[in-house]
């Protein structure tokens, strides 16, 4: 079954099947002209350990430490998008019970990936969060960071209530995005920044994730026979 | 070394150690012969294992720019991922083309075991409806071999391998040697009686190759969920840490990884072959080795190249070729079709933590059967992959605290997804690209495939169908996908070198050797006559056990 264990789905912009088909062949042919990093050393091992050619994860490097690094600095993010999508993503996924997106460092994980993204991606990120500043200069002459903590939840909850279905469940992602500018501009900045949430290690805890590799097997439907016809 | 493994003559030379290549070494160096196991990539230990890792430790959180940079190919696999992408091929150094209007993905690995690492373990039998469906529907040719012939090998691969599953007793999947099944959850004992009730048809927990209690010296599955990261306890099958490991263990077999194999080397005076050439992965040196019969496992695209790869004067098109069938009817199930909602009522919590049952349900084959009869838009037919579980609601309206509630609360979801049969047609083939080379330079593949009107016909079927029985089951919120995706999308990639009585019309006799050249076997998934709709690995495995036991008894006979 397909990447059950990935609690967010991939989404927009990390799409696995952005490669067009024609940039794909062209990569093909490209490969008749590169030249090849070869990592690998004993020719005859018999089963014998081999220490390269491996993942970061494979060599089990934690790859999170990045992210508390007290000289933390953003490689994507000017200071004002940093601060507004710190902003913003403690609105949608704000401390409650439990940490919000702020404490769980999502403009951080945001930042890295939009750093290796496509110009295209990066700028629709950016005209999303410009997006939100702009409305709230509209309703409020005041960019988004100087509101209130109400009139920031006002302003995006009018863009949060779906009026088509949702899209997130759809297994087929070549339905298109809302019409509404509005909701299509929150609707990814929402999108990444619940990936950025619940990937990370706070967002894992809110879903019950306790560390532990196993608790047993599996034991399904433990009902009657017919109770469910 | 003392022994230099080049110097010796092997009695069989073994190209790959994945599901095939793992049960030929270890039955031919079982049966006492001295075998050289040859493995493309490097080999593999449960220390790189990452199954149990969360995911906020790898740095990009399974995005990572470099899988796109060198396996832009390979990402389409689901279980591609930053986790183990090195298993994968680096998609610049393993080059192949295909016509621009006929797109093949081919997803691969390169490393002791192949895809045995990674692969989704479901198994299931084909049946004589599979093997001499040409005599049912008059579309191209049954197989030389009927489902007799095969089960008696079905059932040495299924004691071995350990496949949990339940017995149903309909004839369009026929019952194995099982272990206990994993148990359905509410939505899939829901799906299954409705299925049965409204439409008569079959919904089983999936056949996996995964053990649900000790097995061969195996501890059972611990539910961690992700088996293509590899697993610590060897609970799914793979062939480093089971076959491979038997038939080293036999004395009888000399592994050698890092060895890619380039062509056959024929003797011409014998009109047999008498070993391999291989280009050293690291250096890039060629060499050979030397063998009384090669045995040939390194998939069936890969397979068939090296067969390309492996022209004489006396076989100009490919070895073993004089057919010139060799590379035709490429084959891959079609996936697209399929349908998925939610059951409002039913009440379950999802969680990050295990239990993660590692697989789903699989409902059985009802068009064409000869219980339904003939189906007026297509031929053969497909089954349904699927599974319903509770799963978090990231999709979920609203901001703040009522969004992170509703997440968690989560929705019970459902869904089937087909794997339809995919046509053996002269014209989905591979040939050797004139221009291109891999960065071992061997010439390389150009793969040129199609899905056609059936297959798309049968995916449309296939996501109304799927719609129906949720909707019969109470599914609310019913979404249908209706598309075919591009070959190699299922990677049950089979055929190129069918096998057959007619030395005229197949390049294999139904012993999986070469009609040209009687010291070549090709055990893997190359043989295949007609792809069916079920999973083929276990197919595979049987057809490799009876190839390379008829080989061994030919080896006693002096015949080789």
């Amino acid at each position: 079954m397909e990447g059950f264990d990935r609690v967010v789905p991939h989404q927009e912009g990390q799409s696995r099947s952005s490669t067009s088909l024609l940039n794909r062949r062209e990569l093909i042919r490209a490969a008749l002209f590169a030249s090849v990093a070869t990592v690998l050393g004993p020719t005859f091992s018999v089963a014998q350990a081999v220490s390269s050619g491996l993942t970061a994860a494979a060599r089990g490097e934690d790859g999170s430490a990045v992210l508390s690094d007290p000289n933390w600095k953003p490689a994507f993010l000017n200071e004002h998008q940093n601060a507004t999508l710190i902003m913003v993503s403690d609105v949608i996924i704000p401390a409650t019970e439990t940490p919000g997106a702020k404490a769980a460092l999502v403009n951080r994980y945001l930042d890295l990936l939009l750093s290796v993204q496509p110009a295209g991606f990066q700028q629709r990120f950016s005209g999303a969060l410009a997006f939100i500043d702009d409305e709230s200069q509209k309703e409020f002459k005041s960019d988004f960071v100087q509101l209130t903590p109400e009139n920031q939840v006002w302003l995006l909850n009018q863009w949060a209530f779906a009026r088509e279905n949702s899209r997130w469940t759809e297994r087929d992602d070549r339905h298109g995005e809302p019409g509404d500018p509005g909701q299509r501009n929150f609707q990814l900045l929402k999108t990444l920044i619940a990936t950025g949430y619940y990937e990370s290690e706070m967002g894992q805890k809110e879903l019950g994730w306790d560390g532990e590799m196993t608790h047993g097997p599996y034991l399904g439907c433990e009902h009657a026979t017919g109770t469910h016809t | 070394m003392a022994n230099d493994p080049l110097q010796q003559i092997y009695d069989v030379i073994v190209v790959g150690s994945g599901a095939t290549g793992g049960w030929a070494a270890k039955r031919l160096s079982e049966a006492g012969l001295k075998v050289a196991l040859l493995e493309a990539g490097r080999t593999v230990t449960p220390r790189e294992f990452t199954e149990h890792m969360p995911v906020f430790q790898l740095k990009y959180r399974g995005r990572d720019p470099e899988i796109a940079k060198t396996r832009p190919i390979q990402q389409q696999c689901y279980a591609c991922m930053e986790y183990n992408y090195e298993w994968f091929v680096n998609d610049l150094e393993n080059p192949y083309s295909t016509p621009t209007d006929r797109p093949f993905t081919w997803q691969r690995l390169r490393v002791l075991g192949g895809r045995s690492l990674v692969w989704g373990r479901h198994s299931y039998r084909l049946s004589d409806v599979d093997f001499k469906a040409a005599s049912r529907d008059g579309f191209d040719v049954d197989w030389p071999i009927s489902y007799a012939d095969l089960a008696p090998y079905y059932d040495i691969v299924e004691r071995y391998v350990g496949i949990s599953g339940a017995a149903e007793k309909n004839p369009m999947l026929p019952d194995g040697q099982f272990l206990p099944p994993m148990k359905m959850s509410c939505g899939e004992v829901r799906l299954r009686d409705s299925m049965q009730k409204k439409f008569g048809r079959t919904l089983t927990m999936g056949r996996v190759a995964i053990l649900t209690q000790p097995h061969n010296g195996r501890a059972p599955c611990h539910y961690c969920g992700p088996c293509e990261r590899g697993c610590f306890t060897f609970s799914y099958f793979s062939s480093p840490f089971t076959t491979v490991k038997d038939a080293v263990k036999t004395g009888n077999c000399t592994l050698i990884t890092d060895a890619i194999v380039s062509h056959v080397d024929m003797d011409t005076a014998s009109n047999k072959a008498s070993g391999v050439t291989f280009v050293t992965r690291a250096t890039k040196e060629t060499k050979q080795v030397r063998g009384k019969a090669v045995v040939l496992c390194a998939q069936a695209l890969e397979s068939t190249r090296i067969l390309l790869n492996s022209s004489t004067r006396e076989y100009p098109k490919g070895l073993g070729n004089s057919s010139g069938m060799l590379g035709h009817h490429l084959m891959d199930h079609v996936v697209g079709g399929g349908a998925s909602g939610t059951f409002e009522d039913l009440q379950g919590k999802p969680s990050a933590s295990p239990p993660h049952r590692p697989t789903g349900i699989y409902a059985v084959r009802f068009r064409n059967t000869p219980a339904t009869g003939k189906y007026p838009h297509f031929i053969r037919g497909y089954g349904y992959q699927g599974s319903s579980m509770p799963s978090f609601d990231f999709g979920a309206p609203g901001i703040g605290a009522t969004y992170k509630r509703a997440v968690k609360q989560g929705t019970y979801d459902v869904s089937l997804g087909a794997f339809g049969e995919s046509l053996a047609r002269f014209d989905n083939f591979c040939e050797i690209d004139p221009y291109l080379k891999d960065a071992w330079g061997i010439p390389a593949l150009r793969i040129s495939m199609a899905h056609g009107a059936n297959e798309k016909a049968m995916m449309q079927d296939a996501a109304v169908s799927a719609a129906e029985m949720l909707e019969a089951a109470g599914a609310k919120n019913i979404r249908i996908t209706t598309g075919t995706e591009m070959p190699g999308m299922a990677i049950h990639e089979v055929g190129t070198a069918r096998m057959g009585t007619d030395p005229k019309k197949s390049v294999l006799n139904p012993f999986s050797q070469s009609h040209d050249v009687s010291n070549v076997v090709v055990a893997d998934g190359s043989c295949f006559v007609s792809s069916a709709c079920q999973n083929p690995t276990l197919t595979m495995m049987a057809l490799a056990v009876r190839a390379c036991d008829h080989l061994a008894e030919r080896f006693r006979r002096n015949e080789v």
